[in-house]
């Protein structure tokens, strides 16, 4: 009797515990949307209204705000720059970086080791100590005001994580694997396309996934590098577009939204992949 | 086989495109830094060699320098700390609760994929005096109802760590916490079961199970996030930049990137900002290796 009561006690008292975790996370997660709902309400306003009912609905939805930074705001240009920006440093430093890898991972050459290790000190390298000598360099080759000048550091601070990440993959496909493409008589280079690529996709996941997120948002070098409308990328373009002496609320709203909104929809759509992509690579960094 | 992964042509082939770039991308240019960081240079000038003298007036002039090594500090203590102890405890809920974990975890983990120059503009807005939250608490009765006298939350100036800095700091927790959670939850996965079991059996409590078999052998993981916590702060820029409007605050806000970008870009002094970045390389080695020294442990087979 004594027995079923205790049970029973603890039962209620284990509820109220997950009850009150629940409502802890659930809080926590309004501080998470509500800033990004308040954004997207607030640049479907019309501005002139927008200090006198601050907390309304928009009576009627403002698409023009969209359209003024998507246009004079050169968001639109901005977004087509980015997209090339990290869709080619994406490729470059994956087939560079897989290169590399392999050959640390699987050729046998005495410095492979050494290799490593200078590729891995690159990593703990902040890209602001090079930025003034890659600054310094590129305006004397004339590739300020390029995309290329800034693919270039993009690739290069890719390619450590790459090539760590890939490392372990390629360490990770038995050697048996190798000897049996090897009797086949497939070369090297044949071993690297079709033995270890394949065998390696989700390294590849990983990598690209870490190299597009951080190089779509990197705001410095690009800030620097850059200084024309034309090819700025999105996260200069928004810097410079919205700001304190520009007064119309909600198309500064607006274009934050056209910032965000491509990540937030990729998100959406793949959330458990990307979180646990980039994590695996966090955690192998 | 052998002879076929010996193959120098093919080692050569492969290594060569990453090996060229990383040195002369990241490698000569590092050496370059260290060198004009040794000299008076300023942009369409000869560099002068002028051996320590930047290094010198930065660490004992240079009082925007010691506003912006504060603050750094402050954000890396603060990230440290605050990151371990909520990633934790996130970690550990989500870890126990049975419904909704994937969608908890996905939210949390959202404002890391996303834009730190896009939500520091976000940020800024909220924190505005006349939009966002003090506007909302004015509509609740606060201040009198005038928004304009509640908290300048960007622009006071008062106190050691200035409100700004705490501010920026917590959105800074708010935006990376979801990194930490998911790097301890990868780990506590990494569990197996049969010692949780093993210790009920023993009559552990959950939180005892917590303390005596979670924190210590999540010990390494601890290590790697508080390196990645203290690295991503020290180099600190896109939040900083975009939620304080330059020349607001007169760099009472800054950060040590922040004042290399001013000194080097705003003030073209290019020998001077590379003694900044000098000094920036230094501490993320220093501290690379204090933490690992000092949290990681052997790990444990599980």
């Amino acid at each position: 009797m004594t027995n079923t009561m205790t049970i029973s006690k603890e039962k209620k008292q284990a509820k109220i515990v997950s009850t009150l975790i629940y409502v802890f996370l659930i809080l926590l997660a309004i501080i998470y949307i509500v800033p990004l709902l308040w954004v997207l309400v607030t640049s479907l306003k019309n501005d002139s209204t927008l200090m006198l009912s601050p907390w309304a609905m928009p009576a009627k939805l403002e698409w023009s705000n969209y359209e003024f930074a998507w246009t004079k705001g050169h968001l639109g240009t901005a977004m087509l720059n980015s997209l090339i920006v990290c869709g080619s440093t994406l490729v470059i430093s994956m087939i560079f970086g897989s290169m590399a890898a392999f050959a640390i991972a699987k050729l046998r050459w005495k410095l492979s080791k050494l290799t490593m290790y200078y590729f891995l000190i690159g990593m703990m390298i902040p890209i602001h100590t090079i930025l003034i000598p890659l600054f310094v360099q590129f305006s004397g080759w004339g590739m300020s005001n390029t995309l290329m000048g800034i693919i270039i550091p993009y690739i290069t601070f890719s390619l450590p994580i790459t090539i760590y990440i890939m490392v372990g993959f390629f360490e990770g496909i038995p050697n048996e694997l190798f000897e049996a493409a090897c009797i086949d008589g497939c070369s090297v280079y044949k071993m690297f396309g079709t033995v270890a690529i394949p065998l390696a996709k989700t390294g590849f996941m990983v990598t690209g996934l870490m190299s597009f997120v951080s190089n779509w948002n990197e705001l410095l070098v690009a800030m620097v590098f850059i200084s024309k409308e034309a090819k700025k990328t999105l996260p200069v373009s928004l810097t410079k577009f919205v700001g304190p002496y520009h007064t119309n609320y909600c198309q500064m709203f607006a274009a934050i939204m056209i910032a965000i909104i491509p990540t937030i929809i990729a998100y959406v759509a793949f959330a458990n992949q990307i979180v646990e992509g980039l994590t695996a690579g966090a955690v192998k960094g | 086989m052998d002879k076929l992964m010996r193959n120098k042509k093919a080692i050569i082939l492969f290594i060569a495109p990453a090996l060229i770039m990383f040195t002369a991308v990241l490698f000569i240019p590092v050496c370059k830094a260290i060198y004009y960081s040794l000299c008076n240079y300023k942009i369409n000038y000869h560099p002068k060699y002028i051996g320590i003298k930047n290094y010198v007036m930065l660490l004992t002039k240079d009082k925007t320098m010691k506003i912006a090594f504060r603050n750094s500090m402050f954000f890396m203590i603060f990230s440290i700390v605050t990151q371990l102890i909520f990633g934790l405890i996130l970690a550990a809920l989500l870890t126990n609760i049975k419904k909704g974990r994937n969608f908890f975890k996905n939210i949390y983990y959202l404002p890391c994929v996303l834009s730190s120059a896009a939500l520091g503009l976000l940020w800024m807005f909220v924190f505005m005096p006349r939009l966002g939250i003090n506007q909302m608490l004015a509509t609740m009765g606060f201040f009198n109802g005038d928004c304009t006298l509640g908290p300048q939350w960007l622009f006071s100036t008062e106190g050691y760590i200035i409100l700004p800095i705490w501010v920026i700091s917590f959105v800074a927790l708010w935006q990376y916490v979801g990194q930490s959670m998911m790097l301890y939850m990868a780990q506590i996965s990494g569990i197996s079961s049969d010692i949780y079991e093993a210790s009920y059996i023993d009559g552990c409590s959950k939180r005892q199970s917590f303390f005596y078999i979670t924190l210590p052998l999540i010990k390494p993981m601890v290590a790697t996030a508080m390196s990645l916590n203290a690295i991503g702060s020290l180099k600190f820029f896109d939040l900083i930049y975009n939620m304080i409007p330059e020349g607001f605050l007169s760099h009472k806000a800054d950060v040590i990137a922040t004042h290399l970008y001013t000194q080097a870009f705003k003030f073209s002094k290019l020998g001077y900002g590379s003694a900044i970045g000098v000094i920036l390389l230094v501490l993320c080695l220093v501290m690379t290796v204090i933490i690992n020294k000092f949290v990681k442990t052997e790990s444990y087979d599980m």
